[in-house]
């Protein structure tokens, strides 16, 4: 009776770490469907700030006299930041894993090239992460959850844009998970200072509709150089968006894969117990006949 | 002019589109003073500085609080990139009035300081204004 009992217990536990992640994986939907919903609203800002610098460059010409110090690639790099975007929570999957090891690909490209490299994490894997590594941080944010708003990140982005412009850093990179479709997000370390291009190639269209002539309040370049401070924090924000997306996704096929195992292991441990009931009552029977022809 | 609203004023902030409708004629600051649009307006590229935004249509007058950001004329639509707009009904004096107060009690050492401090302080005059004209 001890083996089928055991097998029960195993059973009832198999079954309770299934309701919990089969939980997880709607929980996830939920949030994946409001962070993909922000995503796009969101993307509306960027497709009009590329529309009007695509609009602005058109009329100022290609390659001329565009200069703003957030475009300008320094010639040598000795200062440069990473910031690891990561998430606060686990069980999902390889999603934190595949960030932290490009990461950690970028600190050891750093190291080999002798940059002196500030990283800054947000998650609090990562920040687990740094520390069982023994990696130093320079600050660490615990505060973008799934709904990363744009204060906050306006704040960071500011911040960056000074010490970019006071020369304190060289570059900067964003070590995240990119959102490309509901089935594919790959992690990438982008760089997103200096802005190598304004105009990301997607977004842009090719010149079949007719040339607009705007009237431009103050002048073509002026507005520019107001434009790229805006694009950059609209970037950074993105990125924030994309790792938030991603990240539920991640956890919603990380939590269907495990309710799913948990399905398999609640059949066979069923198999086990029937066969362990059966034969504990053939042994029962046989005793009782056994005992039965012994009295005869 | 009341034949119907001609304008589509879609308001975009980083976050979301705030708002998308007609409009029959529209007003808002621009970073040297105040422009009004009307339809048939020329196409416009422009800076925004901070602000009420007031739209008119055929149902009446609203009126938003803009802080900077970039404005888009192209036919009948006026897109407006904006970092925050809120409706006036929204804003609440003591906040405006602490901002004023944080702006004011700021010191400003460097050239850049003080230009932020100027533009924190009117930012925070105008708000205050809006916020007192709509209660």
């Amino acid at each position: 009776m001890a083996k089928a009992r055991a097998i029960i217990k195993r059973l009832k536990a198999v079954r309770n770490v299934r309701k919990i992640t089969r939980t997880m994986e709607l929980v996830a939907t939920a949030r994946f469907k409001k962070a993909m919903d922000r995503a796009i609203q969101a993307a509306a800002y960027t497709r009009k700030i590329s529309e009007i610098v695509a609009d602005l460059s058109e009329t100022i010409g290609e390659g001329s006299s565009l200069s703003h110090p957030l475009l300008q690639q320094r010639d040598t790099e000795k200062k440069s930041i990473l910031l690891v975007i990561t998430s606060n929570r686990g069980l999902c999957g390889g999603y934190n894993g595949g960030v932290l090891r490009l990461a950690q690909g970028r600190i050891r490209e750093c190291r080999s090239n002798q940059v002196d490299l500030n990283i800054e994490v947000s998650g609090k894997r990562g920040i687990g992460y740094c520390k069982f590594q023994k990696i130093a941080t320079s600050a660490s944010y615990t505060h973008f959850e799934d709904k990363p708003t744009f204060e906050q990140v306006d704040e960071l982005a500011s911040r960056y844009i000074d010490s970019f412009i006071r020369g304190e850093i060289d570059r900067l990179d964003v070590a995240y998970t990119q959102f490309e479709s509901m089935s594919r997000q790959k992690a990438v370390v982008q760089t997103l200072l200096p802005i190598g291009k304004l105009q990301s190639g997607t977004a842009t269209p090719a010149g079949d509709k007719p040339k607009v002539e705007y009237e431009f309040l103050p002048s073509p370049t002026e507005i520019l150089e107001e434009i790229v401070p805006a694009s950059f924090k609209a970037r950074l924000f993105k990125c924030f968006l994309d790792a938030a997306v991603s990240e539920q996704i991640a956890r919603m096929v990380a939590m269907k894969s495990a309710t799913e195992n948990a399905d398999g292991m609640i059949r066979s441990i069923r198999a086990q117990y029937n066969r362990a009931r059966q034969s504990q009552i053939t042994s029962e029977l046989s005793e009782i006949i056994g005992g039965a022809a012994a009295l005869e | 002019m009341s034949t119907g609203d001609k304008l589509r004023l879609v308001i975009v902030t980083p976050e979301r589109t705030l708002l998308d409708e007609p409009a029959s004629a529209l007003r808002f600051p621009l970073y040297d003073g105040d422009i009004g649009i009307l339809p048939g307006r020329l196409p416009l590229i422009g800076r925004l500085g901070c602000g009420e935004l007031k739209v008119t249509n055929s149902t009446g007058h609203r009126s938003f609080f803009v802080d900077g950001g970039f404005v888009q004329v192209l036919g009948s639509t006026i897109s407006l990139l904006t970092h925050r707009a809120v409706p006036v009904e929204n804003l609440v004096v003591a906040d405006a009035e602490k901002q004023l107060a944080a702006a004011d009690g700021r010191v400003a050492r460097t050239d850049d300081e003080v230009k932020a401090k100027l533009a924190d302080q009117q930012r925070a005059r105008r708000m205050l204004h809006l916020a007192k004209a709509s209660h």
